[in-house]
C-alpha cells in the first residue's frame, strides 16, 4: 500500500468523521493494541486539560527524572498524585513562534505551524489530535467528544481551519446536553422512543438538502457544508444508539438536578468538573477538551493584586506573583484527578482508564516561549502508559512526540504527528509500558 | 489619491455645500468582481429570522454557537467558518423550540395560512410548509421540496395522532435546512457577460446588510417579479429598507462588529479597585454607542466621524455615575450633553471603549491604542515578535505612571516600530481609568496626556478625537468596514477601484451612512460575480 500523505490523511478524516483514519499501519503496535483491547472491560479515554498562559520554567521541573520524582515547587500542589502522574519535560514546539500563545499552542496540538500559508495563528491550520483520537476512538459512545471547561472565549480544539469545536462553559446547557431528555441511563432496556424516528425523518431531508447544496458550490463551501454533515452524522448515530439497551456501568451515577452556574471560576471549575467525571464514568464520550483557563486571561486569583496575563509580562525578577498563579492552577487540577480517581472502575479508578493530557500554550508567558514546554500526562491510558515517572529532554526534542505517544497509547495507529519541522515519527518510548 | 481625497475631505467635511465635483458614476468605474459568498447566520440574525417568521418573543434554552472574528470581523467568519458538530447538535435542538412556540395556540393564527380539517390534513400541511419554507429559504421553493415537508409532517402526524405535532417535525425540518441556516450563493449567467448573483440572493444580500434580518415579503415579490435585474429597482428597495425601523438594526449589527461591541458581555472588573462595576455596566455601555449611532446615522442623517467628535450621549443611572453627571432619567435611557469644554466626547470618550480596551485592574494605552488602528483606521498591527521580552517595567519611584514606564520600554527601537503607532494615541486617553472614570492623577502622580498621531503632536481625547476625525484614514475605514460586511469577504484587487469611488461618494456625502449604503447597493460590485 502507498503510504497516504498527511495531507490526504487529514483530508480524509474531514470528509468522513466516522471512517477509521486510514493512517498507516505500525504491526507492532497495532498487535500490542488488540491484546489490550481483548484484556480491558474498561474503555480507554483521552483528555486534554488546557490552562492559558503558561508556568515559570525554572520552578517547575523536578529535580529528578525517572520514577520517583519529586515535586517541585510549583507541582508541590500535585504532590499526592505523583504516583498516577508523568510530567514530560525539555521538549519544544518546532513552529515559528510568530503568534504569542497560539503559535505555541495551535503548534503542539495540530503539529502545523498556524503562521503557515494563508495561516495569520487566529486558527488551527488542521485537526488538533483530540479529534484525530475522536475519529478512532468515539464512535461507539453518544458524544464523539466533548469541549467543556470554565471559559468559552477561545476555541481550542479544531476539526480543521476554521472550523473549531466551541467550548461549553455553562454548567445547565452542558448537564442539559449530557444528561438532559435524551439521556438512556445504563441499564435501559426500555422501548425506544417513537420519536427518535420522526427525528431521524427530519435528518433525512436536511442531508438531501446539503448534498445538493454541496454540488452546487464551490469547493470551500462545499467542505464547509461537509462538516456540517458530519454533524449531523454524528446526531443520527446517537439517535440509533438511543434505540438499543444500554450496557449497565457501575459507576455511572448521573446528575439529576440541572446546576446552577456560578459567577467565581473555581466554584464553575468544580461544578464543571463533576459534569465532566460523570459523563465519563457513564460512558456519554470517550474523549474531551476541557479548558480551566485561556491564553491572555486576567483572572485574579486568590491573594493577588493583578490579573494572571498582565502579571506574566509586567512582573519582574522570579516573578512570585505569577507563580502563585500556577499554584493555584495546578492545585485546581489536583482536584480535577481527585475527582477523576475517585470514580472506582474494576480494581482501578477512572483515572487509570485515562490518558489526560495537562498542558498550556507557551511556558515562560514573558517570552512567549515554546521550549521547556509544560506537559503532563496523567493516567495510565488502561496500562498503555507508565506513571508516575519524569521524562526530560535535554536537547530539546519536538514536543510532537507527545501527542504521538498519546495517539498511539489510546489506539490510534498513527505513523507520524505534524507538519514540516515538527514531523514525528517517534513515539517516547519511556512512557510507554 | 489619496492626496485629492484629503483635499475633498477637508471642503466637505462639516459644510452643507454642494460638492463641488460632480459624482463618479458607480457604472463607469472599472471593475474585476470577486467571489461569491455563503455566510452562515449569526446569532442575531438567527434570531431576527425565526422573529420574521413567526412573530417576537420566541426563546431558545440552548445558545447557538458564537459567531468567529475573522480579521476583526463576525461578518468576515460568517463566511468562511465552518458548524461544529455541537453546532449542529445545537441548531437541531433550537428548531424544534422555535417550532413548538410557533405552533401555541395563541400564536399559528398569526401566521398559519390554514385551519386543519383533519389529524393528516396533507392540502393545509402543504399550503403551511410552501410559504413558510419560501420566506425562510428566501427563494421559490420547488413541488419537490414540498413534497418532502409534508411527508415528514404527515408521517410523524401519523405516529402522533396529532395535526400540531406532525406539523413540528415540517417545521424543524424548514429550520435545519442549510437554505435556512446559510445564505447561499450559486448566481447564475450575466446576460450583459459574466457572472452575476440571481435576484433572490440580491435581496438576501440586500436585507441582511440593511436591516441584519431577512427579506421581507415585499422584496421577495419584488425579486421574484424580476424587479431587482436594473440597477432602478434594486435602489428602490433600497430606499425602501433604509426608510424602515429595521435599518436601525442593520447599523446597529455593523457597530458591534466593527467596534467589537459583544466583548462588553464579559467585563471583567476588579471590583475593588471600580465600585461602579456592575454586572449590566457592560450592556448599558454597549446601548450608549449603539443609541449614538442611531442619533448620528439616522436620527440627525449626519457624518459618520460625528461619532468621535459629538458631545451628545445616552446614558442611564449607571453611566451618568460613571460619568459624574446627573442622571437625566430613574428607570430608562436619555440624552444628554458632556461639558462643552471637557475632555469627554464621542464614542472614544464612552465606557464602551474605554473600559474594553483596558485590564481588569488597569489601563493599556496599548490595548487603546490597538483598537483605535484596527477598528476606526483599518491598519492593525503586527503580534509581536517571538522571543522578545514584552513586559514594560514596574510601577516604582522612578517610574509612578504608566507613561513612564511605557517610555522606557519604547526607548528599545525593536518594539517601538510597532508600540509607538498605538501607545502615543492610547497615552492621551490616561486620564480615563480602567472602566472610563475620569481621574486626575495616576496614584498621585499627574496625568500627561500628550500624545501623537502620525507626527502631529496632541494633547487629550478632545483634540485626538478632531484629528482622527479629519485623517483620511478614518473615512477611508468606514466605507472598508461597510463594504466587508456588505459582501462579507475583503474586497478583491479588482474591486479596488470601486471601493475608493465609494470612498469618493462617501466623501462628497458629508461622510453619512445612508448614501453609502445607497451606493454600494447600487455599485456593480454588489450584483456582478466573478466568472469561474
Amino acid at each position: 500500500m502507498k503510504p497516504l500523505s498527511r495531507r490526504q490523511v487529514l483530508r480524509g478524516m474531514l470528509g468522513s468523521a466516522l471512517i477509521t483514519v486510514p493512517l498507516p499501519f505500525l504491526p507492532s503496535l497495532g498487535r500490542r493494541g488488540q491484546a489490550r483491547a481483548a484484556e480491558g472491560v474498561f474503555p480507554t479515554r483521552f483528555g486534554n486539560f488546557n490552562w492559558g498562559n503558561g508556568m515559570v520554567p525554572e520552578h517547575w521541573t523536578p529535580a529528578t527524572t525517572g520514577a520517583g520524582w519529586a515535586p517541585s515547587r510549583l507541582l508541590a500542589p500535585l504532590a499526592r498524585h505523583t504516583d498516577v502522574l508523568s510530567v514530560v519535560s525539555g521538549y519544544e514546539v518546532k513552529v515559528p513562534n510568530i503568534s504569542p500563545h497560539t503559535s505555541g499552542k495551535f503548534g503542539f496540538l495540530t503539529g502545523i505551524d498556524p503562521n503557515r500559508g494563508s495561516g495569520d495563528g487566529t486558527y488551527a491550520l488542521g485537526p488538533t489530535f483530540d479529534q484525530i483520537i475522536a475519529a478512532a476512538i468515539g464512535g461507539t459512545t453518544p458524544f464523539r467528544s466533548i469541549e467543556c471547561g470554565v471559559t468559552s472565549e477561545q476555541v481550542i480544539s479544531w476539526n480543521g481551519p476554521n472550523a473549531g469545536n466551541p467550548t461549553q462553559a455553562d454548567p445547565a446547557a452542558l448537564f442539559r446536553r449530557l444528561f438532559g431528555d435524551s439521556f438512556r441511563p445504563p441499564g435501559s432496556d426500555a422501548p425506544p422512543d417513537p420519536k427518535l424516528a420522526l427525528r431521524q425523518s427530519v435528518l433525512d431531508v436536511v442531508t438531501g438538502h446539503l448534498g445538493t447544496l454541496k454540488g452546487q458550490l464551490g469547493r470551500d463551501d462545499a467542505t464547509r457544508l461537509e462538516q456540517h454533515l458530519d454533524g449531523i452524522r454524528e446526531i443520527e448515530r446517537r439517535i440509533a444508539q438511543l434505540q438499543l439497551p444500554t450496557p449497565a456501568l457501575d459507576a455511572c451515577v448521573p446528575p439529576t438536578v440541572e446546576p446552577s452556574n456560578p459567577a467565581a471560576f473555581k466554584e464553575r471549575h468544580a461544578v464543571m468538573t463533576d459534569l465532566m467525571v460523570t459523563a465519563l464514568a457513564c460512558d456519554q464520550t470517550r474523549v474531551f477538551t476541557y479548558v480551566f483557563s485561556e491564553h491572555n486571561n486576567n483572572w485574579v486569583y486568590d491573594g493577588l493584586k493583578d490579573g494572571h496575563h498582565r502579571m506574566t509580562h509586567d512582573e519582574l525578577g522570579d516573578q512570585p506573583g505569577v507563580q502563585e498563579c500556577v499554584l493555584q492552577i495546578m492545585e485546581q487540577l489536583a482536584l480535577f484527578l481527585d475527582a477523576l480517581r475517585a470514580v472506582p472502575e474494576g480494581d482501578g479508578t477512572l483515572l487509570d482508564h485515562c490518558a489526560l493530557l495537562c498542558s498550556s500554550d507557551v511556558s515562560l508567558g514573558r517570552l512567549h516561549a515554546l521550549d521547556e514546554f509544560p506537559t503532563m500526562i496523567a493516567g495510565g491510558a488502561n496500562g498503555a502508559l507508565r506513571t508516575g515517572i519524569h521524562v526530560r529532554s535535554e536537547v530539546g526534542a519536538s514536543a510532537a512526540a507527545i501527542p504521538l505517544t498519546l495517539m498511539r497509547a489510546v489506539g490510534v495507529r498513527a505513523a507520524s504527528f505534524g507538519e514540516d519541522d515538527c514531523m514525528e515519527t517517534e513515539s517516547i518510548g519511556e512512557l510507554e509500558a | 489619491m489619496r492626496a485629492a481625497l484629503f483635499v475633498l475631505m477637508l471642503s466637505a467635511c462639516g459644510t452643507a455645500a454642494p460638492p463641488a465635483e460632480p459624482l463618479v458614476d458607480l457604472g463607469d468605474v472599472p471593475l474585476d468582481p470577486g467571489p461569491a459568498v455563503t455566510s452562515r447566520l449569526s446569532r442575531a440574525q438567527y434570531a431576527a429570522s425565526v422573529e420574521a417568521l413567526f412573530g417576537s418573543g420566541i426563546t431558545l434554552s440552548v445558545a447557538l454557537e458564537p459567531d468567529t472574528r475573522v480579521d476583526g470581523l463576525a461578518a468576515l467568519g460568517a463566511g468562511i467558518s465552518a458548524t461544529s458538530p455541537s453546532g449542529v447538535e445545537e441548531y437541531e435542538v433550537a428548531s424544534y423550540e422555535v417550532a413548538t412556540q410557533a405552533l401555541s395556540p395563541e400564536r399559528r393564527e398569526a401566521w398559519m395560512p390554514c385551519v386543519p380539517a383533519a389529524t393528516v390534513d396533507e392540502d393545509c400541511a402543504r399550503v403551511t410548509l410552501a410559504s413558510l419554507a419560501r420566506r425562510a429559504w428566501r427563494r421559490p421553493v420547488t413541488d419537490g421540496e414540498v413534497d418532502a415537508l409534508v411527508a415528514v409532517t404527515s408521517g410523524a402526524a401519523s405516529t402522533l395522532n396529532d395535526f400540531w405535532g406532525g406539523l413540528e417535525y415540517g417545521i424543524a425540518a424548514v429550520l435545519q435546512s442549510p437554505y435556512f441556516l446559510y445564505r447561499p450563493e450559486i448566481g447564475e449567467a450575466d446576460p450583459n457577460g459574466g457572472r452575476r448573483r440571481t435576484s433572490f440572493e440580491l435581496a438576501t444580500r440586500l436585507s441582511y446588510l440593511i436591516t441584519d434580518g431577512p427579506p421581507d415579503s415585499a422584496l421577495l415579490d419584488a425579486a421574484e417579479a424580476g424587479e431587482l435585474d436594473t440597477t432602478e429597482g434594486l435602489e428602490a428597495q433600497a430606499r425602501r429598507l433604509i426608510a424602515s425601523p429595521e435599518a436601525r438594526r442593520g447599523m446597529r449589527a455593523w457597530l458591534t462588529d466593527v467596534l467589537k461591541l459583544d466583548a462588553l458581555d464579559h467585563l471583567d472588573k476588579d471590583p475593588e479597585l471600580f465600585p461602579n462595576i456592575s454586572a449590566t455596566l457592560g450592556a448599558s455601555a454597549r446601548e450608549e454607542t449603539l443609541r449614538l449611532g442611531e442619533y448620528v446615522a439616522f436620527d440627525k442623517d449626519t457624518d459618520l466621524r460625528t461619532l468621535l467628535t459629538t458631545r451628545t450621549t445616552f446614558v442611564d443611572r449607571e453611566l451618568a455615575a460613571v460619568y459624574r453627571v446627573q442622571a437625566p432619567s430613574l428607570d430608562a435611557f436619555a440624552q444628554i450633553e458632556l461639558p462643552a469644554k471637557g475632555e469627554r466626547r464621542g464614542l472614544l470618550g464612552q465606557v464602551s471603549f474605554l473600559a474594553s480596551h483596558s485590564h481588569s485592574t488597569a489601563t493599556s494605552a496599548t490595548l487603546r491604542g490597538q483598537a483605535i488602528r484596527e477598528s476606526l483606521l483599518c491598519s492593525p498591527l503586527p503580534p509581536p515578535p517571538a522571543g522578545v521580552n514584552t513586559s514594560i517595567p514596574a510601577t516604582d519611584a522612578e517610574r509612578p505612571t504608566l507613561r513612564d514606564r511605557v517610555t522606557a520600554h519604547l526607548a528599545d527601537p525593536s518594539c517601538a516600530s510597532c508600540h509607538t503607532r498605538m501607545d502615543l494615541i492610547g497615552l492621551p486617553l490616561e486620564n480615563f481609568d480602567a472602566i472610563g472614570r475620569w481621574r486626575d492623577d495616576e496614584a498621585g502622580y499627574p496625568i500627561d496626556a500628550s500624545g501623537t498621531l502620525d507626527g502631529v503632536d496632541f494633547r487629550g481625547l478632545s483634540e485626538m478625537a478632531d484629528l482622527l476625525a479629519a485623517d483620511p484614514m478614518l473615512t477611508d475605514c468606514l466605507v472598508l468596514q461597510v463594504v466587508r460586511r456588505a459582501l462579507g469577504r475583503a474586497p478583491g484587487d479588482g474591486e479596488d477601484e470601486m471601493v475608493d469611488a465609494l470612498r469618493a461618494r462617501f466623501d462628497q456625502q458629508d461622510a453619512r451612512l445612508q448614501p453609502l449604503w445607497l451606493d454600494l447597493v447600487r455599485s456593480p460590485m454588489f450584483r456582478r460575480l466573478e466568472s469561474p
